[in-house]
């Protein structure tokens, strides 16, 4: 009977300490979606998501921007059933990276046309300790402003391989959006400020010098 | 009656010392030591719940240390604490001489860290308008801006570095893009946004 007391007090004690948050978050997704049926459609698409291990407020996102823009239930569930499946895509892509805001990046490139090798490329340039959330932003963002992906995709693997920062990587992508809003040519917005963010770089031989060892050149 | 007590001690004793020594058989203490060290040995779990004593909880104490123990996992886990206080704010203007602006804080080292960017909104005969995005769930309540003078809404939020879309929701319905950003394409509902590129600090 003792002994009864002290197990059981032990397991209380142990369950009292550790079970709070993994409570809560884990617990199912509740979705304010006014329509049962869709509801029901879209949280069991979010719980399979969640049993493959996928981050779950990207779909969480996605399906309340269907609510406000007041889209059907079918298609909130296709939008979120298609982001699953790129965020799965993207996984394996950018693997080992695994942290949400990379697999959200390289689900935005894949759903623009970035090819997936790109995204290999782009994970590539960097040490796999380095997010590639940025330059695959910039990637998503440049192709949004009509750049073809491959040109988009040499001048970030380029400014990645001299040592720029996401910060650098991210005024190109600002720049650019701004120089096509004034009307210059894509392509042409995109090698001028390519060449100027290169300009703030060191030179290749002391980029090289400075790269910690076991860095992945592309 | 005392003096009765003495005497049947003293007979007691007496008895005693007659009585011939106590000598233990080896045999029986062998036996004996033999079926001790043949007897399995307790775990050491068993052991150690042997050696540790649970002093009997009444209810009251019972529930104040479940109480206190629920209260340390809450703590232990970040569910309840004092959070991060906000860093110190310097205002670094425009980066591109469009909206929305971006502020720096002061002393962000991590790339990761929300950057405050400005949103505005030119728009005198809005009631009610919203900042929505991926950010904020697309939460028409989350992210109200704040009606000037001068009839122009603004807010000014944390946000992610990187790409972010987004909307303005006015008078609670009504969904529309920033006119001063580069618009989002959206494959999903076919209703467009905005961009804009957050900068890391």
């Amino acid at each position: 009977m003792n002994m009864h007391r002290r197990v059981i007090t032990l397991v209380a004690l142990a369950l009292a300490s550790v079970s709070p948050a993994p409570a809560f978050a884990q617990g199912p997704v509740v979705l304010r979606i006014a329509d049962a049926k869709t509801r029901v459609v879209v949280e069991r698409e979010i719980a399979r998501a969640a049993a493959r291990g996928l981050p779950l407020q990207p779909l969480i996102a996605k399906a309340m921007e269907g609510v406000t823009k007041q889209a059907t239930g079918e298609r909130i569930q296709v939008a979120v059933s298609l982001l699953a499946k790129r965020l799965e895509q993207a996984r394996v892509l950018l693997a080992p990276s695994t942290s949400v805001a990379e697999l959200t990046s390289g689900a935005d490139a894949l759903a623009i046309g970035v090819p997936g090798t790109m995204l290999k490329q782009i994970r590539a340039a960097w040490p796999v300790e380095r997010s590639v959330a940025m330059p695959l932003d910039v990637l998503t963002e440049l192709v949004a402003r009509r750049i073809p992906a491959q040109h988009a995709l040499e001048q970030i693997t380029a400014l990645m391989a001299r040592g720029a920062t996401p910060s650098q990587i991210a005024s190109l992508g600002s720049s650019v959006q701004a120089d096509v809003a004034a009307g210059l040519a894509p392509d042409a917005a995109l090698d001028v400020r390519a060449r100027g963010v290169m300009s703030l770089l060191p030179s290749p031989a002391a980029a090289a010098a400075s790269a910690p060892s076991g860095r992945r050149q592309p | 009656m005392s003096r009765e007590v003495d005497r049947l001690i003293e007979r007691v004793r007496s008895t005693l010392r007659e009585a011939p020594e106590a000598v233990p058989d080896p045999r029986l203490v062998a036996q004996l030591l033999s079926a001790v060290w043949a007897s399995p040995k307790p775990s050491m779990l068993r052991r150690w719940l042997d050696a540790w004593r649970v002093p009997a909880f009444s209810a009251v104490t019972a529930t104040v240390v479940a109480g206190l123990a629920l209260f340390a996992g809450f703590v232990t886990r970040g569910v309840i604490g004092e959070r991060p206080a906000p860093e110190p704010l310097a205002a670094s203007g425009p980066q591109t001489g469009e909206f929305p602006v971006q502020f720096a804080a002061a002393t962000t080292i991590d790339e990761a860290a929300p950057v405050l960017t400005q949103f505005v909104l030119n728009d005198a005969k809005a009631e009610r308008v919203s900042l929505v995005g991926d950010f904020n769930d697309w939460s028409g309540a989350a992210t109200p801006l704040t009606r000037l003078d001068s009839g122009v809404w603004t807010v000014s939020v944390p946000l992610p570095a990187g790409r972010q879309v987004y909307a303005f929701l006015i008078d609670g319905t009504f969904l529309t893009a920033d006119p001063r950003a580069p618009k989002s394409g959206d494959a999903d509902y076919g209703r467009e946004g905005s961009v804009v590129m957050v900068f890391p600090r």
